[in-house]
Formats: C-alpha cells, structure tokens, sequence
C-alpha cells in the first residue's frame, strides 16, 4: 500500500537565504494520524506549505498517495485537504461562498456542491451564522469554516495546522470527536499542534521537527514508554522546562 | 474532480467558472467603483469634450467632433477598466492571502489566468455598454463594423488585462499598484488621440504617436465605430496580438514560478 504522504529530503531555502526546512523526510502511512509537532519557526508550516503548493520546493521529493506534489500538481492537490494556522479568507464573503467557492475550484458539481455544504455547516453548528460575513463571526466559528472548507472534497489526507488554536473547550472536544470519526472512515490526517494532551488523545504516531529537521519520530507509545510526550518534545527540541515555565510566569 | 480532457491536458471547467462567478461576485460588492465611477467619467468627457466643445469645432474627417472623440473616450475607459479589475483582482487575493485558497486546489495556471481574464473582459463590457448607452443619449454612437468593434475592446482587454496581472503580482503596496497607470497608462492615452488626430500634433511630436501602442488601438476602435483611421488597421492588429502573445507568456511564466503567489 503507498503511503499517504512521502516526503523525502525536502529542503526549502526563502529568498533572503532563510533555510527553513533542511533536509527532512517524512512518511505517512494511509489512515494514520499523524502528530507534527516542533516549537514555532521549526519548519512545521513551510513544509505543510511546500506539500499542498503554497510554497515553492527547493529541492527534494513530496508524493501524495505516490502522486508527486510538484510535477503532477493537480493530482496530488485533488487528494488534499487544508485547515492553514492563518484566515486566509475573503473576509467580506459568507461562510457558504467560502466554502462553495473552495468546492468549485475542486470542481465539484453544483448540486453536490449544496449538499455537501449544507451537511458541513449543520456539521459544524455553522447554520445559523451562513449570512454573516466571515468578518463578523468570532474566533471559534472562523475556524469552523475554515475546517468546513478544508473538508469540502472529502479529501484523503486532511492537513489541520494548529486546528485548535483560538478556539473553545466545547468546540475543541467537539472537534477532537469528529476527527476522530474521520480518521476511522478513512482519512488520514496530519496534525500539527502545540497542544500535547491533543496529540496524546488523537495521534498514533508523531513526529518531532526541529531547526528545519525531523529529530525524533515513531509510534506514540514508545513517546510515552519513555518519560511521556512532553520529556520526549523538550529532550528532541533542546527546550529547558524550567526556562518555558519561567516564560509563562 | 469535474473536468474535459483536451490532448493531455485536462480543463477544470467548474474551477474556472469559480473564478470568474467569485470575482463577479467580488465586483458586485462594490459597483459604485467598479460600474459607476468610470460611467459618470465618460459622461463628462463625453458631454464637455463631445458635446460643449465638440459643438463649436467643425467636423474631423466628415464625423461630428462627439463622434471623433467616443472612440478615445470609451479606449481610455477600456484600458483602466482592464488594468484595474486585473490589477485589484491579483493583489487583494495576494493582500488578504485568499490566493492560497486556489493554490492548494487543483488549477492549473492557464486556468487561473483565464479566468482572471474573463472578469476583466465582464468589467471591460459592462463599462463599454453604459458608456454607450451614455453616448447614445447624446447621439454619437456608431459602430461600423461590430466584429471589429468587439476585437478592439477583448485584445486591449486582454492586453492590460495581462499587464495588470503583472503589476498586481509585483507591487507590495497599493501605492506600487498606481505606478504604471500614473506614469505611463494615463500619459500615453492622452497623447495616443483621444482628442485630436495625429495631424492636429506639431510636426515634431508626431513620431511619438506612431510609436505609442495607445495611437494603434484608438485607432483601430476608433476605425470599427466611424470608419475613419490613421494607419494601417492590419498593422495596428498585428503589434496587438504580438504584445498579447508576449504578455500572456510573460505571465504564464511568471505563475509556473510562483513569482509573487508562492512563498
């Protein structure tokens, strides 16, 4: 069976000579999900960003379910779904037209179109706020349509970049549930997060990225066979506790 | 994925119509700017120029002055209508990052660039239309040759459609969006006859209309509407479709590197 996704010695250099990603490799086994995880400038969203073509690649190789990402791009993008960390949003437009839009341009009928927002907004407790411009709803139903819209295509491979972030406890369980039911339909998912008691309740196995390179990665009971998903993130990361918890006082 | 295979290559049909239903949409939002400001400008043009000068001024190659003048009006009209619907369209979606929502989705850049293109050709008609009605309350609109007429106003707006796309992946600021129309768009139409014909020029600026595009495609509208030119047509459609093909390249090239789409 090919693996969801495939990411071989990718390296991605920004044109001021940032190196953000160096090197790194990556698999994704079909129907796993997935724990990204890394402190933030690690390199988690560029590579998030070269697999679904926002970024360019410098060098190496993406495959998605063996379709390669770059030269066989629309392919690849067909099977991918994406939940960014930022609104990268009209936000003059309407949760319908933000999400019928993104389903247009997978190219999906008009009539399944409806059908399938109308399932997503009641999905995501959306119904009520459909004519309300994306401007005007509050964090947690922006991310709601920002999820909705990631999922529009019944994508294989759904790609969440901090998915929780911003929002609620009833939304965050809520959401925890779906993903789950998701993910055993079928669909793999790759979940970036700095929530660990996320990736702890969600993922099966993970993977640790630090200075643009994966440091760690493997199943998540060997994580916590091994002092638990927190010791293992800061041991792979180079972070010192007592120096976050000096930062959060 | 919805879509028909031409050789190898497979169209989205139902991804380019998004674009082009989205930007309308998009317009829609704002038709004061988008509709009516370039028709209140016409009016005037049109009524100051066609009507209260163009009165007590003698005739131009046998046309009444208002007849002279349209064609350079509605040109000017075309030319930002183009260059700004193609120049906003690229740069908010850039601005407010929404141009991610069409990256990570299965289009290809023709697809994306068409269907740009197509929105700016729907702005460039519905303008050329009011502007015609416009006229017409004036009684100044013919049009000679509709087929002529119709290839005038889609190559230039192809032509600035193209180049707004340019400017609209490049600038980084709105005030970088003004540069070209500020200091070559506005510049050039003027002198390319919108209000007189090259002879009316003294003898030493004429070599400046023959080389301004503006000249050719007021020209050639202006032949399709009264029949009345100052060179050749075919030459005049030739170096169109010559910067069309040059632009459309250009652009292509620019979206299968990212240039200002990708980080």
């Amino acid at each position: 069976m090919l693996p969801a996704l495939c990411v071989t010695n990718l390296r991605k250099v920004y044109r001021g000579g940032t190196v953000a990603v160096d090197g790194l490799s990556l698999t994704v086994e079909e129907g796993d999900f997935f724990g990204f995880l890394g402190p933030n400038g690690a390199g988690k969203s560029t590579t998030i960003h070269c697999i679904t073509g926002i970024a360019t690649v410098t060098s190496g190789k993406i495959e998605v379910f063996g379709v390669d990402a770059v030269k066989d791009y629309r392919k690849a993008r067909a099977l991918v779904g994406l939940s960014p960390q930022e609104f990268n949003v009209d936000v003059f437009a309407t949760p319908v037209q933000i999400v019928d839009w993104m389903g247009g341009y997978f190219g999906i009928p008009a009539a399944e179109r409806k059908k399938r927002i109308d399932e997503l907004m009641e999905r995501f407790d959306l119904t009520a706020h459909v004519k309300k411009p994306f401007r005007a709803l509050s964090g947690g139903l922006k991310r709601r349509v920002i999820l909705a819209r990631a999922l529009i295509h019944k994508p294989k491979l759904l790609i969440l970049d901090e998915p929780t972030a911003g929002v609620d406890v009833e939304l965050r369980i809520d959401l925890w549930r779906y993903l789950s039911e998701l993910n055993r339909d079928g669909t793999t998912i790759l979940l970036t997060t700095h929530y660990l008691e996320e990736v702890e309740r969600l993922c099966r196995n993970i993977a640790i990225v630090a200075r643009g390179k994966i440091v760690r990665q493997g199943p998540k009971e060997d994580f916590l066979a091994t002092g638990g998903i927190e010791g293992a993130y800061l041991a792979a990361t180079g972070a010192k506790p007592d120096h976050i918890g000096a930062g959060a006082a | 994925m919805a879509g028909t295979d031409i050789g190898s290559v497979t169209v989205n049909w139902i991804g380019l119509w998004t674009i082009i239903r989205r930007e309308i949409s998009r317009l829609l939002r704002v038709p004061i700017q988008a509709f009516v400001a370039p028709w209140i400008s016409a009016l005037m043009f049109i009524f100051i120029f066609g009507y209260v000068v163009g009165s007590r001024i003698a005739t131009i190659g046998g046309h009444k002055y208002l007849e002279f003048v349209l064609p350079g009006i509605l040109m000017m009209s075309i030319v930002n209508a183009a260059f700004l619907q193609a120049t906003s369209q690229v740069y908010f979606q850039r601005f407010m990052k929404y141009v991610e929502e069409a990256l990570v989705a299965p289009l290809s850049y023709a697809e994306m660039i068409v269907g740009t293109l197509a929105a700016v050709v729907f702005r460039t008609a519905a303008t050329v239309i009011g502007i015609l009605v416009i006229a017409a309350v004036f009684g100044g609109v013919k049009v000679v040759s509709i087929p002529e007429f119709l290839f005038w106003v889609v190559i230039v707006s192809g032509i600035f459609g193209l180049l707004g796309i340019a400017i609209g992946l490049w600038a980084q600021n709105f005030e970088q969006l003004t540069v070209l129309n500020i200091f070559f768009i506005t510049p050039l139409s003027f002198v390319g006859g919108v209000f007189n014909t090259v002879s009316m020029l003294p003898p030493w600026l004429r070599w400046l209309a023959w080389g301004n595009p503006f000249f050719y495609f007021i020209n050639g509208l202006r032949h399709s509407m009264i029949g009345f030119n100052e060179a050749p047509e075919p030459l005049g459609a030739v170096l169109s479709l010559t910067l069309l093909v040059i632009l459309s390249v250009g652009v292509w090239r620019l979206f299968s590197v990212g240039y200002g789409l990708r980080e």
